[in-house]
């Protein structure tokens, strides 16, 4: 299983893509989820994204992602079936009712937060940051400092990740015991943030000075070697994309 | 040429100089060991070659440091990073990229290195590291030996005129260690560029440098051929800098009268110096 936001190397039709048209993509299969309320269609569009996720073999990450944003999107929806009294009522509450409709609105928002986040999701496990950086720079002409600075942080995410756990192990070994409730384990992390970010800025500083010894503001447009031209598969995946995203607003 | 000239410098936080009255000069194509107890400035004074001091941490800065002619302060941060390259103590925070081809593009694209050079150059700069086969390799699943040789590949990839290298093998095992200075060292012969390198393990220095230099307390103690600096062996130790045994060992036979030769570097002229000892007393 990959490491958190670590590149997946592969030659499933969508590592092929183009990085621009990839994230382009995603953005608007994104945009199409929020622009619905047909449920249907959601759940339509949630196995086309559990399908694109096997094409890349990304199934285990991509049920993990899912995992994830089903533990976020259930509160929301506990929200939503709490305060809005639709169709025929179900529970009797003080203040209104849960409906079949309060159901049906919970599990869109589930539905729709996981569809959204799959297709964001799996761009960045299938193509290098430096790809989208460059592509980015290249093709939607964003500034090179600002692609640099995202991807950066989306580097350095896994490091200071890794950072942590080992600030937690070294406090394990001196006794502390993290195990137990969420509660407890959050008070015994919150001293530990210092450290962390104490070393945190110190990488970053390093990470700039290593870049800008490698002649970073002499970066332009055209610096990138790599080029990356359009392909038929592009124009496809583009062209399904508006589709879905006006089926969406249609609906 | 790498020129200090009555160099001080006290960085903006601090309350006294880290480097006081530097005078240095570290001639084209030399292999500079810098090497010296925790915390006596040997840092600052690469930070001082690469222009890091004063662009990146400003301070008092007094006389001069130039490389190549080119005043640093006077230089911007990126003119002297066309002429010399860095490799910083922190591996992991020099990678900017996902994958080992892309690392080793950074630095070519940003100097705007001709497309139709770059590969040749990438090949050029692995085969010279001896990790061709780590093209496209992930970051993430190098050791840390490994991670070493792509930072220097990386730089070497840009064809500086000179090297600064800051505790290259802090983070590995002695073998890595000999490795990465071994093919150091062959590159700096083969293209004439001067390296200089902070490191602790003075075994590896005195092996492999042409010039070993001994920073005390922000000022240089020694700065010499090895085999000259390690004749005070006692000295040193004074200092917070350990000689190889097999040094020492030579250095007592010499202070007792039974040899009269230079300092030793390793253990094989050591077991030499023993042997041409022993047959003397056995004469």
């Amino acid at each position: 299983m990959a490491k958190f936001l670590e590149y997946v190397p592969g030659t499933s039709f969508l590592h092929r893509m183009n990085p621009s048209v990839k994230l382009i993509c995603a953005v608007i299969l994104a945009i199409a989820c929020f622009c619905t309320t047909n449920l249907a269609f959601l759940a339509l569009l949630f196995v086309a994204a559990l399908a694109l996720a096997a094409s890349c073999h990304m199934m285990r990450e991509t049920v993990g992602l899912c995992k994830g944003v089903l533990a976020f999107s259930v509160i929301l929806a506990a929200v939503i079936l709490l305060t809005t009294p639709r169709g025929a009522q179900l529970v009797p509450l003080p203040w209104g009712f849960i409906g079949t409709g309060s159901l049906l609105a919970a599990l869109t928002v589930i539905i729709r937060l996981m569809t959204a986040s799959i297709p964001l999701f799996l761009v960045f496990y299938v193509t290098k940051m430096s790809d989208i950086t460059n592509s980015a720079v290249k093709q939607l002409h964003v500034p090179y400092k600002y692609a640099f600075t995202f991807t950066s942080t989306v580097h350095f995410i896994p490091v200071f990740m890794n950072n942590m756990a080992g600030i937690m192990e070294a406090q394990t070994a001196r006794g502390v015991e993290f195990d137990g409730s969420l509660v407890k384990k959050v008070r015994l992390m919150v001293p530990l943030c210092v450290p962390l970010l104490v070393s945190s800025v110190r990488k970053t500083n390093s990470a700039a000075i290593a870049a800008e010894v490698r002649g970073f503001h002499l970066r332009t447009r055209d610096s990138g070697f790599k080029q990356y031209p359009l392909a038929a598969r592009d124009y496809i995946a583009l062209a399904v994309s508006v589709a879905i995203l006006v089926v969406a607003i249609v609906l | 040429m790498i020129q200090f000239q009555d160099f001080s410098f006290q960085y903006r936080e601090g309350v006294a100089p880290v480097l006081r009255d530097i005078t240095l000069a570290i001639p084209d194509g030399c292999f500079c060991g810098i090497t010296g107890a925790a915390g006596s400035g040997k840092s600052t004074l690469t930070y001082a070659i690469n222009g890091i001091i004063p662009h990146c941490y400003p301070g008092d800065f007094y006389g001069s440091v130039t490389v190549e002619g080119l005043d640093t302060v006077e230089a911007s941060l990126t003119d002297l990073s066309a002429l010399v390259g860095s490799v910083c103590q922190d591996i992991d925070s020099q990678m900017v990229s996902a994958v080992v081809e892309d690392e080793i593009l950074y630095g070519l694209e940003n100097f705007g290195v001709p497309k139709e050079e770059i590969p040749g150059r990438v090949h050029e700069a692995l085969a010279a590291m001896g990790i061709i086969e780590l093209l496209n390799r992930p970051i993430d699943s190098l050791s840390g030996g490994q991670k070493q040789k792509v930072a220097l590949a990386s730089i070497i990839a840009l064809r500086p005129k000179a090297l600064v290298l800051d505790e290259p093998t802090a983070e590995l095992d002695p073998a890595s260690s000999e490795a990465v200075f071994r093919l150091l060292a062959r590159y700096a012969r083969e293209n004439g560029t001067t390296v200089v390198v902070v490191e602790q393990k003075i075994a590896l220095l005195s092996e492999y440098a042409d010039l070993l230099v001994i920073v005390d307390d922000g000022q240089i103690r020694f700065a010499d051929a090895p085999e000259t600096v390690l004749a005070h062996s006692d000295e040193l130790l004074a200092l917070g800098v350990n000689c190889p045994r097999s040094t020492t060992l030579v250095n007592r036979l010499k202070g007792a009268g039974l040899y009269n030769g230079p300092a030793v570097r390793n253990v094989a002229a050591a077991t030499d110096v023993c042997r041409e000892v022993l047959a003397g007393a056995g004469a």
